[in-house]
């Protein structure tokens, strides 16, 4: 991308803030979501998530999927999923999972 | 702005309220910074100029939506794709603003449109643990700014500082991975449920399968089918909870 088009990029982005959080409060009235629209919101943002999260971990660099020990980003996220689920604490998590792919990179190459 | 007897100022400067606000958040900066940290280093790790990443976070203020991003300017998607994908990550915040906006319908659009864009997961969540009820109370503003303004700046030192890290760190140590690490550790709270699950593991499958789909539309489509299979998943428990209960 160019500079241009990363500086527009980044403004769609603030609109994109501006345009979900500020959404009821520019109405300023009391307003009651249906459940079926409140349960569709709560499913898409870990979908989403989980969307960027899957090519990171799963795709090399050619954009083909590998699934074996030389995919140190799929280990090491696997492990991260793993000491999250166990302690709960996002910095631990990450240092951890970044130890576990330095680690595999320095011992396996 | 006139106020009666009945209807105490909501807006007025309240002491009280804006220190209690400032401790009641004061444990959550440490994590704020770091978490801000880690996305000013991913920023520049995935190719941003200092400038970019700088402009980024303080026009932005959105860290799962920026760290969102930064995978589809690498890979050069179009625009309007990266604004929706942003929006999809941000949905929660409509939420967000559905249960704060009806606290502060006093104010000026003005002040109703800054305080909804620095309202972010951490000041709402702790705001409406304070506040659950809506009727006009002195010092939900002063108790809110109390709540945001450290937070802001927390998030935006911490991510300047990250910026300014990331740049001078090589490339080879693969710090841009700690964004995903950071995605991943939000996202396993969102996964609460057994619907929830179905449709992350779905999501996840999609967007590898679908990965080279034109404009990066793999992502979007991901998200829906992902969507819609947590609450085909819902209904089906549902349906059949249901049918056990009988």
């Amino acid at each position: 991308m160019s500079d241009l088009e990363i500086w527009l990029t980044i403004i769609a982005l603030a609109a994109a803030t501006a345009v979900t959080r500020c959404s009821f409060w520019m109405v300023g009235e009391h307003v009651t979501i249906p459940t079926r629209v409140q349960e569709m919101l709560r499913y898409a943002p870990s979908c989403a998530l989980a969307a960027i999260i899957g090519p990171d971990l799963l795709l090399d660099a050619q954009g083909g999927a590998e699934f074996s020990f030389h995919n140190y980003k799929l280990i090491a996220g696997l492990a991260a999923i793993a000491y999250y689920l166990a302690r709960r604490n996002m910095l631990e998590t990450i240092v951890f999972g970044m130890a576990c792919f330095t680690a595999l990179r320095l011992l396996l190459t | 702005m006139s106020t009666t007897q009945s209807e105490p100022d909501v807006a007025a400067h309240h002491a009280p309220s804006w220190r209690a606000g400032l401790i009641a958040g004061s444990p959550a900066l440490f994590g704020i910074g770091a978490w801000g940290m880690v996305v000013g280093v991913a920023m520049v790790k995935s190719g941003l100029s200092v400038w970019q990443a700088l402009g980024m976070t303080l026009l932005v203020f959105a860290g799962s939506a920026q760290l969102a991003s930064l995978p589809l300017i690498a890979a050069g998607a179009p625009v309007w794709v990266i604004f929706l994908t942003a929006v999809v990550v941000n949905l929660r915040f409509v939420i967000f603003s559905a249960l704060l906006a009806p606290h502060f319908a006093q104010l000026t659009l003005r002040q109703r449109f800054l305080l909804g864009y620095g309202a972010g997961d951490m000041t709402t969540a702790m705001f409406l643990q304070k506040y659950p009820s809506e009727k006009p109370e002195a010092g939900k503003v002063s108790y809110l700014k109390g709540l945001l303004y450290p937070n802001w700046a927390a998030w935006q030192v911490g991510s300047i500082a990250g910026v300014l890290l990331g740049s001078t760190v090589p490339p080879e140590w693969g710090l841009g991975f700690a964004g995903t690490l950071a995605i991943v550790c939000i996202t396993v709270p969102m996964v609460a449920s057994r619907p929830a699950l179905a449709g992350v593991v779905v999501a996840a499958a999609v967007s590898v399968l679908a990965y080279d789909m034109p404009y990066k539309l793999g992502l979007l489509v991901a998200v829906i089918v992902g969507m819609l299979t947590a609450m085909v998943v819902e209904e089906w428990l549902e349906r059949r909870k249901a049918a056990t209960d009988v």
